[in-house]
């Protein structure tokens, strides 16, 4: 399984998680976060805002939906049809196990994709 | 060495916290309130409501789900505590009603302290 970090525009929450919900990926932590990218934050005159504020999304998801996963995110994230700076990044690292607390049980990667179609 | 990252019930941290020093394993990291949902619950009075006819009923259904607020508290761990530390949390966390959360495993490749400099399993203990 794959853990999927995404750090989005706060404006654009509302709209991956809406696609992420049509996609069949209802599950979703969201967090808010500051940070900067490569532009080095944004700079207005002699003013640098360099704790930029962002959302990310934690989307844990079986490997083979990896690639569907990712299009729908930028998909839905993109600013204005060809994408600008601060749109955000996406982060993919590898889950080894994953617990449902409620029932104490471990999921396997099936079982997720059965959920997934429900 | 793991890094297991469990999202809890915000009432259920304290009770974790404790459980895991019991455990031997005081380290850990939390965040604030975290926002999310799971796989979207059924509602079964709106759902009863909806089938027995009611219009505010049906008005309610096929809306995404709520977000429920939750916190995420990251522990990382040597391998051989990783199911002791699972186990832990589960049996803390557990009510049996959806919502509980969810604990991720993942793999750290290299832990260092930052006080000495030392790395690997010395710099967890």
């Amino acid at each position: 399984m794959l853990m999927i970090r995404t750090i989005v525009r706060p404006e654009k929450v509302h709209q991956v998680m809406q696609g992420l919900l049509e996609a069949g990926f209802p599950a979703v932590t969201k967090i808010s976060v500051v940070g900067r990218g490569k532009q080095r934050g944004l700079r207005v005159g002699d003013v640098v805002y360099d704790e930029i504020p962002k959302e990310m999304l934690i989307v844990v998801v079986p490997d083979n939906d990896k690639d569907f996963v990712i299009r729908a995110i930028i998909e839905n994230a993109k600013s204005s049809g060809e994408g600008k700076f601060g749109d955000g990044k996406i982060f993919i690292s590898g889950v080894e196990e994953v617990y449902t607390i409620s029932s104490g049980e471990k999921e396997t990667e099936p079982l997720l994709a059965t959920e997934k179609e429900a | 060495m793991k890094e297991i990252i469990s999202v809890i019930r915000i009432n259920k941290v304290n009770e974790t916290k404790k459980a895991l020093i019991d455990a031997g394993i005081p380290a850990f990291t939390a965040t604030g309130r975290v926002m999310g949902r799971g796989k979207g619950q059924v509602h079964f009075d709106i759902l009863k409501g909806a089938e027995a006819g009611h219009p505010e009923a049906i008005a309610q259904l096929g809306g995404a789900p709520r977000l429920v607020a939750k916190r995420i508290l990251t522990i990382v761990v040597p391998d051989e505590l990783c199911s002791m530390a699972i186990e832990t949390i589960i049996k803390t966390n557990q009510t049996g009603n959806p919502g509980d959360g969810k604990i991720f495993v993942t793999p750290i490749v290299e832990t260092i302290r930052v006080r000495t400099g030392e790395a690997g399993d010395e710099a967890l203990n």
